[in-house]
């Protein structure tokens, strides 16, 4: 087997950019894409839609709204951290994962699952009667209403930012996204919904167990079943970075559907006992926790070649190390272990902080489409710096 | 590997071009847009359509068929029943004894009969009928800001058949006439609301009072 050349290497990189759209620009305002109004009429719908509502109710549980408002913006922000943290090789733009929060948190509600899940709910009724929709009507009208809708941006998403989501990582990235939106608007529509259960006396004490049940529970609801129906969209279609695979596509499709049915009719299936449906609960969380580590585990494999391809140049330039560069393009366990293998506080330390300007330079190399720019040469001096030790003189 | 020393770098000090994001292949236009976008976005379109058009148009062409039938009680959250008058049609809420899995009854209950509608709701509530009564009016003011059903005429007393005494008061709206009556049994309050057109008449019907006067709580007559 020969040595690759430099001029391979760098080749490979530019191969890995150009596929995986990693450090390009996203421009929202694109006036000759359909898709682009197509976006802004249907968030526009939502946004309205939810503003009406929540002006209309806030005159009688002001204080419910609000007391919801900050709680779920806060679990919000957790979930934006940690969803945004876990995207850490070939970066999505931030811009990117707003627009997709948009669609989830109003069109996908707004526009379109609220008016089928209302519709449908009533059909069930008429047709198979009250008790029989009441067992089964959520769990058979959400995952296929919430999950089309949540998903459908997607598609938007994918017009919208064609050289950027290439991958069914991004996909994943992207869905967690637009989950995140659509769980944290229906949470304050539920919290809205529970102020008015007292009639509107008492409204913090009938919204707080609404508002923490909704925080708890959802750790494995909407957030996780779009990133995983969204890696099947990108499967589905396929990608240029993501060949199509069929069969897979489907199968991540129906599993969300599936887990959110179950939830939905936990209490159906549990019956009257507390303690079953208690079991039922935490064995669903588990459940569908396990799913979405191997969907996150099968997915970033792709994330993490390109990191290595976009690296290999800087390592073969002695820019870092092969121990390095496979920390870098390796699992948290990987990353975890390359910092252990340091002896003193000190030069652990050190390894976090090389691994994160190592980063930082990945990021600078992939805005520069692998060129070598000032940025580039100075994030490549920053690595040297805090390998060397020296003090920041900035 | 290679060995830095003796090999030039081959990266390029300036970043290859690529287009704008905005920018549209000439052969890949369609009425100044991008052909690319038209076939996800009108995808899109479709489902938009489907959910909150064509889904909610069937929905309001099929009619409830479930009829109230004559021995028929109705029961929501916290053991309230009532009786439905026969004939009328159930759409929401469920007759005593048919219990959802779970065990827990829907706190509302609705029968229509044509424009007339009679809505139980229940609810904890500390306080008594009165009390209930101006709590619901406040939130219905805040709800509709002058606009919609509003209070008309004092409170007066109503006992049920139980011998529950209960407040009510007449509400009317710009198409709409009715009743609202409040009950407290123990810390579980419950609000009936009827509502018809305001043509109609502003007293309400025997058959209203009569499903008003069935209210009754299990647990208040043990």
């Amino acid at each position: 087997m020969t040595t690759p050349t430099l001029a391979d290497l760098d080749r490979a990189r530019d191969v890995a950019l150009d596929l995986s759209g990693w450090g390009r620009r996203f421009v929202f305002y694109q006036p000759r894409n359909f898709a682009f109004w197509g976006y802004l009429a249907l968030v526009g719908i939502g946004v309205h839609t939810f503003l009406s509502t929540l002006t209309r109710e806030y005159n009688a549980y002001g204080e419910a709204i609000g007391l919801a408002v900050t709680s779920f913006a806060i679990y919000a922000a957790l979930f934006w951290w940690f969803t945004d943290r876990i995207d850490h090789y070939a970066k999505l733009p931030h811009k990117l994962m707003v627009v997709a929060f948009l669609w989830g948190g109003f069109a996908a509600t707004g526009a379109m699952a609220v008016n089928a899940n209302d519709a449908i709910l009533a059909l069930y009724a008429k047709t198979f009667g009250q008790v029989w929709a009441l067992n089964w009507g959520a769990g058979l009208a959400a995952p296929f209403n919430e999950e089309v809708a949540k998903g459908s941006g997607l598609l938007l998403l994918i017009a919208l930012a064609q050289r950027h989501i290439r991958t069914a990582f991004d996909g994943f990235i992207l869905g967690a996204f637009i989950g995140l939106g659509f769980q944290i608007v229906e949470d304050i529509t539920y919290a809205m919904t529970s102020a008015g259960t007292q009639f509107g006396a008492n409204q913090i004490g009938a919204s707080v167990s609404t508002i923490v049940l909704r925080m708890v529970s959802g750790v494995a609801a909407h957030i996780l079943y779009s990133a995983i129906f969204c890696a099947g969209v990108v499967y589905l279609l396929g990608r240029p970075a993501e060949p199509r695979k069929i069969g897979r596509g489907l199968l991540l499709i129906a599993i969300p559907m599936l887990l959110h049915g179950t939830w939905d009719s936990l209490a159906a299936i549990a019956g009257p006992s507390a303690l079953t449906l208690i079991g039922l609960l935490i064995a669903t969380v588990v459940v569908a926790l396990i799913i979405v580590a191997r969907v996150y585990r099968l997915t970033v494999t792709r994330e993490r070649d390109f990191v290595r391809d976009v690296l290999a140049p800087e390592q073969a330039r002695n820019v870092i190390t092969p121990v390095e560069l496979d920390a870098m393009a390796g699992n948290r366990k990987a990353r975890k272990a390359y910092r252990k293998a340091n002896r003193s506080r000190r030069e652990r330390r050190r390894a976090r902080y090389i691994l994160n300007a190592a980063y930082a330079l990945a990021d600078e190399l992939a805005a520069a489409r692998g060129a070598d720019t000032d940025r580039v040469r100075f994030a490549r001096s920053e690595v040297g710096r805090i390998r060397a030790g020296i003090p920041s003189p900035w | 590997m290679p060995d830095p020393e003796t090999e030039v770098s081959s990266a390029a000090s300036a970043p290859r071009f690529e287009p704008d994001e905005r920018w549209v292949p000439a052969d890949e236009r369609r009425f100044g847009l991008d052909r690319r976008t038209l076939r996800p976005t009108l995808a899109v379109f479709a489902l938009v359509f489907v959910m909150s058009v064509v889904l909610p148009v069937i929905n309001a062409t099929v009619p409830y068929h479930d009829r109230v039938r004559a021995g028929d009680v109705m029961e929501i959250e916290g053991d309230v029943t009532f009786v439905p008058e026969a004939g009328w049609g159930i759409t929401s809420g469920l007759r005593a004894s048919h219990a959802p899995l779970s065990g827990a009854y829907p706190a509302t209950a609705t029968v229509e009969d044509g424009a007339m509608k009679f809505t139980l709701r229940t609810g904890s509530f500390h306080g008594d009928a009165d009390k209930l009564l101006d709590q619901i009016e406040t939130t219905s003011d805040a709800l509709n800001r002058g606009r919609g059903v509003h209070v008309t005429g004092a409170p007066t007393t109503i006992v049920t058949d139980q011998g529950k005494q209960g407040a009510t008061v007449r509400v009317t709206g710009p198409h709409t006439a009715g009743v609202i009556a409040a009950f407290v049994f123990d810390s579980r309050g419950v609000e009936a609301v009827a509502t018809g057109p305001s043509d109609a008449g502003s007293e309400p019907s025997t058959a209203v009072l009569r499903m008003i006067g069935s209210v009754s709580h299990s647990a208040e007559g043990k």
